[in-house]
C-alpha cells in the first residue's frame, strides 16, 4: 500500500466554455516527492492543481489520492481534509484571530480537542516563525506573514499532501524569501508537495522533478538541473530563456 | 406640558412596554426568517432560490397595513383563530424579514470566493462553510444596514396600534389620552419621545455592535 503513488492523474481534460485548459494530463506523484509545476500564464497549471483536491472537477479523466478517487460527492470533504492547499491570495478568514484560523478545522473537521488544537497551532506558528502573532487578526499581518499563517493552517490538519498555487506571486519581493524558507523546510522533512510557482531558484534547489506545462499538456518533465541545462522542447527552452534572462 | 405625562403616566408607560414587546418579538422573527430566506436565496438548489426570491417579492411589495388586514381580519374570516398579538408580530416580523434577507444576501456576496474555497479545502462541507465562514462575515458586514432596518421596523410598529388590531402601544395610548384631554400637541409630543427613546437605543446598540464586530480586511 505504501509503495503505491500518493497521487495519480490519468487523462485529465478540462475546459471552461470553449477554452480548453487541460488537454489530457497524466502525472504520478510518489510519496515524499516534491514537484514544481512551471509554465506560461494560462497554461493550465493552477487548474491542474485545483483538480487534485476537487476545487475543480475534470471533464474527463481520473484522479486518485492515496488510492481513492477524487470526485464530487460525499467522500470529497474527507479527502480534502488530508490535502493542504495554499492559495496565491492566502484567503485567511478575516473575522478570526490567527490562532483560530489555524485551530478551527482541526477542532470542527477532525474533532481534535480545543486545547490540543490551540497548542498545536502555537507550535506551528513557532515553526513558521511568527509565534508572536497568534492573537492578532489577519489584516494586521504583512503578506508574507499571512501566507505563513495559511501554510500553518493547512499543516494543522496533518495533510499527506500539500498543494501550493503560486504561493509567492502576490508578495512583495522581500517577503518571498520567508515563505520559500518555510516551504524548503517542509520539503526537507519529507512532505509530498506539488508547487505551482515561477520561483525557479526554489525549483532548482528544492524539487525532485520539474513538470513543464504548456497549452494544457505536460510538455516536458525531469530533474530541475537537467531541465534548465538542456530542455528538449522548443517551448521549454524559450521558457527557460525568458525566466533566466528576465 | 409635564402634567399630561405625569397624570397619564400609567397609559404612557404601558404603551411603551407594549411597543417594546412588539418590536423585540418582531425583530427576532425578522432575523430568524430573514436568515433562512437569505440562505435559500444563495442555496445551490434553483428551487430554493426561487422560493426565497418569491418570499422577498411578496413581503417587500405588499404594504404592511395590507399584511395586517390579511393576517388579522382575513384569517379570522377564514376561521383561523389568530389574536392581535400574533397577527401584529407576524406581519411586522415577516415584512421586515424580506429586507433583512436582502441585506444579508448582499453581505454574503461581499465574502470572497477564496474564503469559501479555503474552507472547503480544509474539509468543511458547504453547509459548515456557510455557517462558520460566510454568515459570520456577512452579519458583520451588514450591521449598519440592519440597524437602519431595525429603526424602520420600530417606526413601522406604530401602524399596528392605529390599525384594526388596536394593540395598546405607544400611539394607541396617546390617542386615548388625547381623546380625554384634548391636549393634542403635548400628547403626541410625548408619544414621539417614546419612539425616539427606542430608536435611539437601537442606534446606540448597533453602533456598539459595529465597533465590536467590524472586520478589518
Amino acid at each position: 500500500m505504501s509503495d503505491q503513488n500518493l497521487v495519480e492523474l490519468r487523462g485529465i481534460h478540462k475546459a471552461f466554455g470553449d477554452n480548453v485548459v487541460l488537454a489530457g494530463v497524466d502525472l504520478s506523484v510518489a510519496r515524499g516527492e516534491v514537484i514544481v509545476i512551471a509554465g506560461p500564464s494560462g497554461s493550465g497549471k493552477s487548474t491542474m492543481l485545483r483538480c487534485v483536491n476537487g476545487l475543480e472537477t475534470a471533464d474527463r479523466g481520473e484522479i486518485t489520492f492515496d488510492g481513492r478517487p477524487v470526485k464530487p460527492g460525499k467522500g470529497l470533504a474527507s479527502l480534502r481534509a488530508e490535502i493542504g492547499f495554499v492559495f496565491q491570495q492566502f484567503h485567511l478568514w478575516p473575522h478570526m484571530s490567527v490562532l483560530d484560523n489555524i485551530a478551527l478545522a482541526p477542532v470542527k473537521v477532525k474533532g481534535v480537542a480545543r486545547d490540543a488544537a490551540r497548542q498545536r497551532a502555537e507550535e506551528l506558528l513557532t515553526r513558521v516563525g511568527i509565534a508572536e502573532k497568534a492573537h492578532q487578526f489577519p489584516a494586521e499581518l504583512s503578506g508574507g506573514q499571512q501566507q505563513r499563517v495559511a501554510i500553518a493552517r493547512a499543516l494543522a490538519m496533518d495533510p499527506k499532501l500539500m498543494l501550493f498555487d503560486e504561493p509567492t506571486s502576490a508578495l512583495d519581493p522581500e517577503m518571498i524569501r520567508e515563505v520559500l524558507d518555510v516551504m524548503r523546510d517542509l520539503a526537507r522533512e519529507g512532505m509530498t508537495m506539488l508547487v505551482v510557482t515561477h520561483e525557479m531558484g526554489f525549483a532548482r534547489e528544492v524539487c525532485d522533478r520539474l513538470v513543464f506545462i504548456d497549452g494544457g499538456l505536460i510538455v516536458e518533465e525531469g530533474p530541475p538541473a537537467e531541465f534548465f541545462a538542456n530542455a528538449q522542447s522548443e517551448r521549454a527552452r524559450e521558457f527557460v530563456d525568458k525566466i533566466i534572462h528576465h | 406640558m409635564f402634567d399630561v405625562l405625569t397624570e397619564y403616566w400609567p397609559e404612557f408607560r404601558s404603551g411603551f412596554w407594549v411597543t417594546c414587546r412588539l418590536i423585540v418579538a418582531s425583530f427576532l422573527v425578522a432575523m430568524v426568517v430573514g436568515t433562512l430566506v437569505a440562505a435559500f436565496r444563495i442555496a445551490p438548489n434553483k428551487w430554493l432560490q426561487r422560493l426565497g426570491g418569491l418570499y422577498v417579492e411578496v413581503f417587500r411589495n405588499v404594504p404592511l397595513l395590507v399584511l395586517l388586514f390579511i393576517s388579522y381580519a382575513g384569517l379570522r374570516r377564514a376561521d383561523v383563530d389568530i389574536g392581535p398579538w400574533t397577527a401584529g408580530i407576524a406581519s411586522l416580523g415577516l415584512y421586515t424579514a424580506a429586507y433583512v434577507a436582502e441585506a444579508l444576501r448582499s453581505g454574503v456576496f461581499s465574502v470572497g470566493k477564496g474564503q469559501i474555497e479555503a474552507s472547503l479545502s480544509l474539509g468543511f462541507s458547504y453547509a459548515e462553510t456557510l455557517r462558520r465562514i460566510v454568515l459570520p462575515q456577512a452579519f458583520r458586514t451588514v450591521i449598519p444596514p440592519l440597524g437602519s432596518l431595525t429603526i424602520a421596523m420600530i417606526k413601522n410598529s406604530a401602524i399596528i396600534g392605529v390599525s384594526l388590531l388596536a394593540l395598546p402601544d405607544i400611539l394607541k395610548q396617546a390617542r386615548i389620552v388625547q381623546a380625554r384631554t384634548f391636549e393634542t400637541d403635548v400628547t403626541f409630543f410625548w408619544a414621539a419621545v417614546g419612539y425616539l427613546i427606542l430608536t435611539g437605543a437601537a442606534t446606540l446598540a448597533f453602533r456598539f455592535l459595529e465597533k465590536r464586530f467590524s472586520i478589518a480586511r
